[in-house]
């Protein structure tokens, strides 16, 4: 078993049945406000044609992704990913707000909650996994659509199920591709509507990495030449008793 | 500038004995309050900044700072209530102190004048080699260069405490784009000020021709020489006072002699 755990989700679609049961049992576990949910089951609608037709709905949530983009961005390191058990998980109280990761997360998996100015989003109910119990919305599936573990442990049972499987996917495109923590398996997920977009940037963040950054570290290293040349200047000429 | 002046030895050994009163005791307390905030505030702030895409901060100093507070939160607890501090003093300073000192500082001191502009036009010059033979012009208290740095010092601190309030208080600021711009904002003032600020520790600790004005930031005092060598304008007009006090006092003086005679 590996020192370091990977915690994600395996996601059975075929177990799906939408009841919904698991954004009950996260918003209350972990009192998420209304009109916000930190999970969302996505209604693929009908597919196929009568009379073969066929409805799937996907359990969908951070994915806790290797690469994440919303940790690249976020300015103060409130947005982390824990080194430990692989969760992506937010320091509210070091949260400031702005809001980049919610810009650039490519599931959409995060939300400004206006009430408290912070970002939430899934945790995997760390506070649960951390005491040995499964995340809320997994204890309550009734299908058992959903899966929790650890991916690094060959012996869990994300692992057993993952090996056992013969349709796995992630949710990645050739151009989006952060390695994420959630394989869905048992249907076809790989639709346009589910697809991550492209991470984005905001102009000011832009502006800031590209503009700003350069423009005052070349400000201050000017500035501390300018100086060291001249310091240099008076040691070598040394000082007078009376400098005029 | 008066350096081209020929003053008799008598004169100079005067002048260094004379002492003249260059700073009050509420712009040394203003400026070192301000020296110990951006101490405080600047290394904290840095540490902040952790997001990988700016790429600016070592991970070294990030991790040093949030181990020495116990974590981002109080980390940038303590930044946000430091600048919180910061901006309370000054706003107290400048609302207690207005009519006795903000304005007569902005009249008599801030303001450029057409020695001012002419001094920035030679003294870039001059730096860079050229235009050796132009005179410069005589300086008052503060010379053109200490002035703009002020008006870049003034502007930065309105723009750092503005950006950094609406940061502190995102938590009733409904607009996220609003904080978003105040980042780089907040950061590219601080930047403006840091980059002066080399010149300005070096200029006022360092460069020996200026170690009078160093110390003046302790005592509020520079020798004549010193007001007469860099700051002539300032120091004729400080003498122009003197002699003014002086002719006050002696008519003060007559008057009364005047007055026991007549009562005699």
């Amino acid at each position: 078993m590996a020192d370091k755990k990977r915690y994600g989700f395996v996601i059975d679609v075929s177990r799906c049945i939408d009841c919904r049961a698991c954004l009950v049992a996260c918003r209350v576990e972990n009192e998420v406000p209304l009109p916000h949910t930190r999970i969302w089951v996505k209604d693929q609608g009908l597919q196929g044609t009568f009379p073969d037709l066929a409805r799937s709905f996907v359990p969908y949530n951070c994915m806790h992704c290797e690469h994440p983009p919303c940790v690249e961005v976020c300015t103060s390191g409130a947005t982390y990913k824990d080194p430990d058990n692989g969760l992506v998980l937010v320091d509210q109280d070091a949260c400031i707000g702005c809001g980049l990761c919610v810009e650039a997360c490519p599931y959409d998996a995060r939300y400004l909650d206006p009430a408290r100015g912070v970002v939430d989003k899934c945790t995997g109910c760390v506070q649960r996994v951390e005491r040995g119990d499964e995340p809320a919305c997994v204890a309550t599936c009734l299908g058992g659509a959903r899966i929790f573990g650890d991916f690094n442990d060959p012996e869990s049972g994300v692992s057993k199920v993952l090996a056992g499987a013969t349709k796995v996917r992630q949710l990645v495109t050739d151009e989006v591709d952060h390695d994420p923590s959630i394989f869905y398996i048992n249907g076809d997920v790989m639709r346009a509507e589910l697809l991550p977009r492209l991470p984005r940037y905001t102009t000011s963040e832009s502006l800031w990495r590209n503009v700003a950054v350069p423009a005052v570290v070349a400000g201050i290293t000017l500035s501390f030449l300018g100086q060291a040349v001249a310091f240099t200047k008076q040691l070598i000429e040394g000082e007078q008793e009376f400098e005029e | 500038m008066s350096h081209d002046e020929y003053i008799p030895l008598a004169e100079r050994k005067r002048l260094r004995a004379t002492e003249i009163k260059k700073h009050n005791l509420a712009n040394i307390l203003t400026h070192w309050f301000n020296v110990a905030m951006w101490a405080l505030l600047l290394p904290t702030g840095i540490a902040i900044l952790a997001s990988p895409r700016l790429g600016i901060v070592p991970e070294l100093w990030q991790t040093f700072m949030r181990n020495v507070f116990g974590g981002t939160a109080n980390l940038i607890e303590f930044h946000y209530s430091v600048g919180l501090v910061w901006m309370a003093v000054l706003t107290f300073n400048i609302l207690v102190g207005f009519r006795r000192y903000f304005i007569p500082f902005t009249r008599e001191r801030m303001f450029l004048d057409a020695d001012d502009i002419e001094w920035l036009k030679v003294k870039p010059l001059q730096m860079i080699g050229l235009a050796k033979d132009k005179k410069l012009p005589a300086q008052d208290v503060y010379n053109a260069g200490q002035k703009l740095y002020m008006y870049m010092v003034i502007l930065g601190t309105l723009t750092i405490g503005l950006t950094g309030l609406i940061m502190t208080f995102h938590n009733v600021i409904a607009w996220p784009w609003l904080i978003q711009w105040c980042l780089p904002i907040h950061f590219s003032a601080v930047g403006m000020v840091v980059a002066g600020l080399i010149i300005h520790v070096y200029m006022g600790a360092v460069f020996p021709e200026e170690n009078e004005a160093f110390f003046s930031m302790f005592t509020g005092k520079v020798s004549a020489w010193y007001a007469r060598r860099h700051h002539a304008k300032w120091y004729w007009h400080k003498m122009e006072e003197e002699m003014d006090w002086e002719d006050r006092v002696l008519a003060e003086g007559r008057a009364l002699k005047t007055e026991e005679s007549a009562a005699d």
